[in-house]
């Protein structure tokens, strides 16, 4: 049976994410039906170099040629955005937590080979307090894979289709026995990663913002622990990799966590817990590909 | 046991000027990155070696473990002990001394040896007075005693010091101190602007025959050194005014015979015979011996950078060699001046006799053996970058040349001191 063709979008520059954000809040509304099954792609994106070492040292990452595993989300999820903000999209964008996020790296990827990213939306899931859905991406150099993700998020509240699957928002690690680092996290620090990242969230950016939201405080960008233990792993993984976490507990700022990590299955298991009440913030598997 | 250390191979990244290439690069990124690449380079992807020794002139002070830190961030096995050393520009050999003088004694079976420098990512200190202020504000327990802490705060205090490539105790850049020297020693001008063109003449050459394919690893978008010159000549170096010894109508030295701020990293692979053929790597040449000198540059009247003409005769006779048995001479070009003086120094019978004690002068050097792949006026001076780029370099040089080939090498640093070796193919 023949599968018809995706209707893809192609973009000529990077969305603003804070014109998105404010399109997101004016538009929650009236939103449901069905995942929209466009695709979203620019084409020949080229690594800013002062962008890369801006993300480098706010993730902790050194600075060389090859591209953090979760760099490449830094491009992909403005189109993500404009795709999440766009009227067809079901689910409203303000209130979506994201819950799991799995980045392949096929190959190495260089800062200077000219990316070409898609992006689309699928897997509307059943969750046990609402509905996911995945948000995907591909990075392909020449016509060459080297990059996917797929970010689920969670819409509190939302119902999925008839007959959809259940939500697939685990991820399992194996015993985590000791802590092997502590992160002093300062109270700008969602702040400071939105300046790179583009991510103005509010629920990221101060207590007053965030509460707006239901948070008592500001927390941390998930991408940003995730991105933060990847780094304290730099000289210890393969180049093809899959690092897939889940995301917990909200990790409000300011806040001092540790980092625990044990060797498995080849790569390694991590988790960010809070260090005074060992609250899972995050958990996840780094593996060879 | 004493055994000589073999020289496996070399890697660094192509050095930048000052605030270009690798403006956003840290000490730690560029010794990182230059110690995968030595690692890829060598397939010691995981290894254990016997220990990595490096260092920077210009250092931050979150960076008193940069070594370690480097390795720790690298591809190395996290069980590889690292230290840091610093002996201004005498760095990187040092560095290399020290590794190759274990593996000699078996205490050690391999090493990386290397050095890095930014000038582009210069630590700011606060000035002394402020740094006074911060450090009781930080002891002080009540805020009383922390407002009275603050209260001596002056806006004079507030502007940082800039690290500055002067010497502490004359206040002097570098460059005025080897413009004394160049004048004493009657440097020209000319033979100054004759000794830079052919340093980026050769060593873009070298880049060219493919010499630095196994040396070199790009590095942030740049794959040569960005202050190389290709087709610098006599006629534009002519047009430059003089930079150091200001206010000296005779003045010689400007910014095309002087080498510029550069940023940079480089690494050395030194191990036993043993090791080496059990992990089926090249020996390029072995460190046969090194010698350190210092000069009174303060009180007593000599150039800051002639420390080097001291160290030789004393390696040279402990040897048993002259200084014209070698095949190649690796003399490190701080300012083309420096090298001149040097060589002059050595043909002087009166300084010989007077200066160093010997009979007689060591003689002059057969110049087409001096820097034949170019040295720093081309490829610029990250400060602890440059003894490994120059190890790792004449090593490839001798090993081309076929076994028994000697080299020497000759390197000044700041503070009057001076490192002098000798590599065997």
């Amino acid at each position: 049976m023949a599968v018809p063709p995706s209707p893809v979008t192609i973009l000529d520059a990077a969305p603003n994410l804070g014109a998105l954000y404010t399109k997101a809040a004016f538009t929650a509304r009236g939103r449901g039906g069905p995942l929209p099954d466009t695709h979203l792609a620019r084409r020949a994106v080229p690594v800013d170099p002062a962008h890369l070492a801006a993300y480098d040292r706010e993730c902790g990452f050194p600075l060389d040629d090859v591209l953090p595993a979760t760099y490449p989300h830094m491009l992909t999820f403005p189109l993500q955005m404009v795709l999440m903000t766009d009227r067809a999209f079901p689910l409203a964008l303000p209130g979506l937590v994201h819950m799991r996020n799995r980045i392949d790296v096929l190959r190495a990827v260089r800062a200077d080979e000219p990316l070409d990213l898609e992006v689309w939306a699928e897997n509307f899931a059943r969750h046990r307090s609402g509905a996911t859905v995945d948000l995907g991406a591909t990075v392909q150099v020449a016509g060459e894979e080297v990059w996917r993700s797929t970010s689920t998020y969670l819409a509190r509240g939302a119902t999925a289709p008839e007959g959809a699957p259940e939500a697939d928002v685990e991820v399992t690690v194996g015993d985590l026995e000791r802590p092997v680092a502590t992160w002093r996290i300062p109270d700008d620090a969602g702040r400071r990663y939105a300046k790179v990242s583009g991510d103005v969230n509010p629920i990221h950016l101060s207590g007053l913002t965030a509460k707006a939201f239901g948070f008592k405080r500001a927390i941390a960008h998930g991408m940003w622990v995730k991105a933060r233990a990847l780094a304290a792993l730099s000289g210890r993984l393969p180049d093809a990799i899959t690092i897939d976490v889940a995301f917990r507990k909200p990790l409000f700022l300011p806040s001092t966590v540790t980092l625990w990590t044990a060797q498995a299955e080849g790569g390694w298991d991590v988790a960010v817990r809070s260090a005074s009440s060992g609250t899972e913030h995050m958990i996840g598997t780094v593996r060879p590909l | 046991m004493v055994r000589k250390a073999a020289i496996v191979g070399g890697n660094r990244i192509p050095f930048a000027r000052s605030n270009s290439a690798y403006a956003q690069a840290s000490n730690q990124d560029m010794l990182t990155a230059t110690l995968d690449g030595l690692v890829a380079r060598f397939g010691l992807q995981g290894a254990q070696l016997g220990e990595v020794v490096a260092g920077a002139v210009l250092k931050h002070a979150r960076d008193f473990n940069l070594t370690r830190e480097s390795v720790l961030g690298s591809k190395l096995s996290a069980t590889t002990p690292a230290y840091d050393v610093q002996q201004a520009c005498g760095t990187g050999l040092e560095a290399a001394i020290l590794v190759a003088n274990k593996i000699a004694l078996g205490q050690i079976e391999s090493g990386i040896a290397g050095g890095v420098d930014t000038t582009s990512d210069a630590p700011l200190a606060v000035g002394d007075d402020l740094r006074r202020v911060l450090i009781g504000l930080n002891n002080a327990r009540t805020v009383q005693d922390r407002l009275k802490a603050l209260a001596k705060i002056r806006p004079g205090q507030l502007v940082p010091e800039i690290p500055r490539n002067a010497e502490p105790r004359t206040g002097l850049a570098m460059g005025d101190h080897a413009a004394i020297t160049a004048k004493e020693w009657r440097i020209g001008r000319a033979e100054q602007d004759e000794l830079a063109v052919r340093s980026h003449a050769n060593m873009a050459a070298a880049y060219d025959r493919g010499f630095f394919d196994h040396l070199v690893t790009p590095y942030l978008g740049l794959a040569r050194d960005n202050n190389l010159r290709p087709d610098s000549s006599l006629e534009k170096l002519a047009t430059l005014e003089p930079v150091f010894g200001k206010g000296d109508p005779d003045a010689t030295m400007t910014a095309g015979n002087s080498t510029p701020l550069t940023d940079g990293a480089s690494a050395v692979l030194l191990a036993s015979d043993e090791w080496a053929a059990e992990h089926g790597l090249p020996v390029l040449a072995h460190l046969v011996d090194a010698q350190t000198a210092a000069v009174d540059y303060v009180h007593g009247g000599e150039g800051l950078l002639m420390a080097p003409v001291y160290a030789m005769p004393v390696m040279l006779a402990r040897q048993g060699l002259t200084l014209q048995d070698f095949d190649f001479y690796e003399i490190h070009e701080a300012f083309a001046s420096t090298v001149l003086a040097t060589l002059k120094a050595w043909e002087d019978d009166a300084f010989c006799k007077d200066k160093l004690g010997l009979d007689a002068a060591l003689g002059s050097i057969d110049r087409s053996k001096l820097n034949v792949n170019g040295s720093s006026l081309a490829a610029g001076h990250p400060f602890a970058a440059t003894g490994g780029r120059i190890v790792a370099q004449l090593s490839k040089q001798l090993h081309e040349a076929g076994p028994g080939k000697r080299g020497l090498i000759s390197i000044c640093a700041a503070g009057g001191q001076g490192v002098v070796a000798i590599l065997e193919s």
